[in-house]
């Protein structure tokens, strides 16, 4: 690895006083678990690096009202260990809990992951479908975006080589949902997604879904909306043929492609399926 | 002493130490002033080397020494298999230690840097130039036999090594045959995948005498380091370490060589480990095969005939791949009576990363297809998988393909029966899954080619207070191959295991016993522990016959004791014993030499007679669970069943299963090495998947003794033979669970949807 200079400030106001002064030319560090590899390997060499670990105020996780509040650096273990998103939105904790092992879960934060907008980032789908958005802060100011609007497509974002990602906020899901996170790896554990999709749907006293949103990781640039399917699902009840039709339409809004981790078809072909097997377990919990 | 020591699983006195993390491994080890060496490879497949430059590399303050092929005295070796039998021909191959006038694969080593940090020594390695002109890469095994293909190394054709097998006529064969099945088995490149890299350290004495401190299931290399370097043989010495993991690659040199070149030209202690992607990228892997198979069989359910033909693929140089092919066509027709076989095998070169030895040495490969082609047949013939097997396995007194007449019991339909039964009941699948099982059998050889004259020698001193030292140069990847030696000699001599000490792997000091390879270590250097322990023990009983005054027959050695067997508490202790034999300038230590069975030299590539010492056979019986939308795979429980003779450490023994199991389910639905025109795309264990703890279910062990092995008190070799079977036997639960048959390994969900889409009824 080669050196390079470590500044680690307390206070945000530092940090960004020090992004503008290397304005575009340091890496942040916020858990390491990605950028400490690509350093290593001498993917990336920078000249100077930002470590935000010390400064508190990237450091919360809260609920004001009816929002959620997440501080970037919050990992992934204490959103598994975290009693309010345990209740409010469980997607989000089942999502954290296949990323990596322990040990990356208890280094990695959810701002590194949205920041280092990999297309199969576990935490993402989840963050879509409760219509999270994304605090940016600069010298030059805030600003609040949809997150959707966060990313430009595979490592890429909107971010200012000025600009932090300081918050992530999203409307505690009224009334509780049906909700799930399903992935489909290589193995069953430290594999990243070949896909993956976040649910969220709320039924009325019939059954019928009254508002669906769905996402899916690693088939497009970026993170997706199945919005076509999520349409075609509302005001129908979830029964076997309407999930099969549901998932033969969410392969058609899918551009996926091959990899070293999986091909195009088989990506584009169980996209769908994931959703039948999210659905299937709602229902087992719900029965069982 | 009846089995108070042999037959306990008591715990291997390195698991602690590897526990806590008190053991040295190799990367471990330090020397003051010791620099760092790093390898500078090709990044082309193939090439003409025109030139290397150095100069700017050498003159970075901090660097010791830039090696190329030019500074090396002896580049190019004719590659051999360790021990001393020269059997010539077309086992040998060219071990070229660093890359000389041309390029062959991606990450040839080209030279090597020696610095006082390992930054420094990557920069300097960044300072080096090479002058290229690139060549067509010829990537594909079956392609490169053909005529006009590009000739990647030495060897016409680019065919490495061709054998054959010859018996009775499989034209008649067919012939006879109501049913005939053929198929093509393709299995992939495997990783080692353990946990320690690739790692060593070395340094020149004041005499000039290069030692070498590394991790090598092989101390035997210092005869070829010497060779390299125009050193007599006696002025190389290695000193071995515990090795975290060794599973064949650690048999060929890794990083000796260079380890040897920079302290020799530096006269500093240098150290060199392989990064992960170092070890990922470039060091040699698990043969692919393609396979054809043609299998024919009466419809009252007996094979007649069969027909293969194997194409490994042997990347740039040859390594060990004759070897891995001979075993290949030893085992291509398997445990089976086949009246008519006809095999014809062929390691090819390529200019991709070199295959070479790992687990199971070419058997497993064979395993998948005939496995595979016994469970058609039987489908075919709509005879239960199991009882077709019955049919036909090989019996007590039957002849292998080879011609080899076998005397030793083959227990596959005990085994078979008591894996597939241990599944028990059949489970309930969740989720709309598809529940399957299925059961295959396979054998393994253990103990090196027949013909290679194989010996081992251990050596056993008794100390004055009734302790007692052991020297066998015995590399222990983790198996116990040190550790049982201790227990042999606390049940012959009557010594505590916690008052044996053992000295293992220096070439100089410690008697040299050979590889820990090929499943040998505890045939041959348990043997001869054993035989070195009974001639002291013989002496121990003459003298306390004398003492107690009875015959010797009436005595039996105890802990510290040697009692009359009839009357318990006549007795003298193992001090006062070997005191007395002491005072009387009696001996009391032994060096014995165990020899294997030796036959002659193959004559022709016509395999015939014996090879091998001996097999282990077994069986894996395996439940699944498949998604047939998303083709995902769930083990829900293997049971294996091998007959290991006699499990001298019951919980070793199981450990060694359990850990090839892992190892053939990694092989079989996991690992996938992606290979784009010679080049690995998988250069971290985050794109390398292995199984982890919650992809492989608990492994029920059946263990069956029937005291018919080679080894010490009739143990067979269990090392690698665990590898074999786990493939098909989870490919036959996959079959029975969603119908669809794959032949390619590894088996991914991909795969197993596509083919549920291609079935005739389709899905959905």
């Amino acid at each position: 690895m080669k050196d390079f200079q470590l500044f680690s400030p307390t206070e945000l106001e530092e940090a960004l006083d020090l992004l503008t002064r290397h304005c575009g030319q340091m890496r942040i560090l916020a858990g390491g678990t990605d950028l400490l590899i690509r350093m290593r390997d001498g993917q990336v060499q920078p000249e100077t690096v930002l470590d935000l670990t010390r400064i508190s105020a990237l450091h919360f996780l809260r609920q004001d009202s009816n929002a959620i509040e997440i501080g970037p650096l919050i990992t992934h273990t204490e959103v598994l260990c975290s009693p309010l998103l345990n209740q409010e939105t469980p997607l989000l904790v089942q999502a954290c809990r296949t990323i990596g092992g322990w040990q990356i879960r208890n280094r990695g934060t959810i701002g590194g992951n949205l920041c280092n907008a990999s297309p199969a980032g576990d935490a993402v789908p989840p963050l879509y479908v409760l219509a999270a958005e994304c605090t940016l802060a600069s010298r030059r100011g805030r600003r609040v975006l949809p997150i959707q609007a966060f990313f430009h497509g595979p490592g890429q974002t909107v971010l200012a080589p000025d600009e932090l990602l300081v918050g992530i906020q999203f409307p505690s899901p009224q009334p509780t949902p049906l909700q799930f996170f399903e992935k489909i790896g290589q193995r069953k554990a430290l594999a990243i997604s070949k896909v993956n999709m976040a649910f969220l749907g709320w039924t009325d006293q019939e059954g019928r879904f009254q508002k669906v949103r769905i996402a899916l990781g690693a088939v497009a640039p970026t993170v997706v909306r199945a919005v076509r399917t999520e349409d075609y699902l509302v005001g129908k009840r979830p029964t076997a043929d309407v999930i099969q039709a549901a998932s033969d339409m969410i392969e058609t809004e899918v551009q996926p492609i091959g990899d070293i981790r999986s091909t195009e078809q088989y990506r584009r072909e169980v996209s769908g399926e994931l959703l039948r097997l999210g659905l299937a377990k709602c229902q087992k919990e719900e029965h069982g | 002493m009846k089995d108070r020591v042999i037959g306990q699983s008591v715990p291997k006195y390195d698991a602690g130490p590897k526990a806590s993390g008190l053991l040295q491994y190799a990367d471990d080890f330090t020397l003051p002033g010791m620099l760092y060496g790093k390898v500078f490879r090709a990044k082309v497949q193939a090439a003409i080397l025109l030139g290397v430059r150095t100069e700017r590399a050498e003159q970075l303050p901090g660097v010791h020494a830039v090696i190329t092929a030019k500074d090396v005295p002896n580049n190019n070796l004719r590659a051999r298999f360790g021990q001393s039998t020269d059997v010539g021909g077309q086992f040998e191959g060219l071990y070229r230690v660093l890359a000389e006038k041309e390029v062959r694969y991606y990450g040839e080593p080209i030279a090597l840097v020696a610095a006082e940090s390992p930054d420094l020594a990557e920069q300097a390695c960044q300072l080096i130039e090479v002058d290229l002109q690139p060549l067509p890469g010829v990537f594909d095994s079956v392609g490169a036999m053909e005529p006009g293909s590009r000739q990647v190394g030495e060897k016409p054709n680019n065919i490495a090594s061709h054998f054959k097998i010859r018996q009775g006529d499989v034209d008649q064969g067919f012939a006879q045959a109501d049913v005939i099945v053929e198929g093509t088995y393709r299995v992939p490149y495997q990783d080692h995948a353990y946990l320690e890299p690739e790692s060593g350290l070395a340094w020149s004495d004041d005499d000039g005498t290069i030692n070498i401190r590394v991790s090598s299931q092989v101390i035997e290399h210092f005869r070829e380091v010497a060779e390299i370097l125009n050193l007599p043989h006696s002025k190389v010495r290695y000193l071995g370490t515990w090795i975290g993991g060794g599973f064949g690659r650690k048999e060929d040199i890794t990083v000796e060589s260079y380890l040897a070149l920079l302290a020799w030209k530096t006269r500093k202690p240098v150290k060199l480990t392989y990064t992960r992607a170092e070890s990922l990228l470039y060091h040699c892997k698990r043969h692919p095969f393609q396979m054809e198979y043609k299998t024919g069989a009466t419809k009252d359910g007996k094979l007649v005939a069969l027909q293969a033909r194997l194409i490994s693929d042997c990347g740039a140089y040859s390594a060990l791949s004759p070897w891995v092919l001979l075993y290949a066509t030893v085992n291509a027709a398997g445990p089976y009576q086949i009246p008519n076989v006809k095999v014809d095998s062929y390691a090819v070169m390529t200019n991709t990363a070199i295959t070479s030895a790992f687990r199971g040495f070419g058997a497993p490969q064979a395993n998948f297809a005939y496995e595979s082609q016994i469970q058609k047949l039987a489908h075919i013939l709509g005879l239960d998988p199991l009882e077709f097997r019955e049919r036909n396995y090989l019996q007590t007194g039957e002849a292998f393909a080879t011609g080899w007449i076998y005397e030793r019991p083959i227990p596959l339909t005990e085994l078979a029966q008591k894996a597939w039964s241990g599944l028990g009941p059949l489970g309930s699948a969740e989720g709309g899954r598809k529940l399957g099982r299925g059961v295959a059998i396979g054998m393994g050889s253990y103990g090196r080619l027949t013909f290679l004259h194989d010996t081992s020698r251990s050596y056993i001193k008794l100390e004055l207070d009734g302790s007692a030292i052991i020297r066998c140069g015995v590399p222990d990847v983790g198996g116990g191959q040190g550790h049982i030696l201790c227990q042999i000699v606390a049940q012959e001599l009557g010594v505590p295991l916690e008052r044996i000490k053992l000295h293992i792997t220096d070439s100089q000091l410690t008697p040299l016993a050979g590889t820990t390879t090929a499943t040998r270590q505890l045939m041959m250097s348990g043997n001869a522990t054993l035989k070195a322990a009974n001639e002291l023990k013989k002496r121990l009983l003459i003298k306390a016959g004398q003492l107690l005054n009875v015959p010797i027959e009436n005595l039996i050695i105890t802990l510290n004791r040697i009692e009359v067997e009839s009357s318990r508490k006549e007795g003298v202790s193992l001090v006062e014993v070997i005191n007395r034999l002491s005072g009387e300038g009696e001996e009391l230590f032994v060096e014995a030499q165990f020899n294997a069975p030796f036959t002659d030299i193959p004559a022709s590539e016509v395999l015939q007679g014996q090879t091998h010492p001996d097999f282990t056979f077994g069986a894996y019986a395996a439940e699944v669970e498949v998604d047939e939308q998303t083709g995902q795979v769930q083990i829900n429980k293997i049971v294996a069943a091998f007959d290991v003779g006699k499990a001298l450490n019951p919980a070793i023994v199981e450990g060694q299963i359990e850990g090839g199991c892992i190892q053939g389910v990694g092989y079989a639905l996991f690992e996938d090495m992606a290979i784009h025109n010679g080049v690995i795309q998988t250069p971290s264990f985050a794109e390398y998947l292995i199984p982890t703890a919650v992809d492989v279910p608990d492994i029920t062990v059946i263990l069956l003794e029937s005291g018919s092995g080679v080894g010490p008190y009739g143990a067979k070799g269990i090392g690698e033979p665990p590898m074999v079977g786990i493939a098909p036997a989870l490919v036959n639960a996959i079959e029975d669970a969603v119908g669809v048959r794959i032949a390619d390994l590894p088996v991914t969900p991909e795969k197993i949807r596509m083919a549920i889409a291609q079935k005739p009824e389709g899905k959905r």
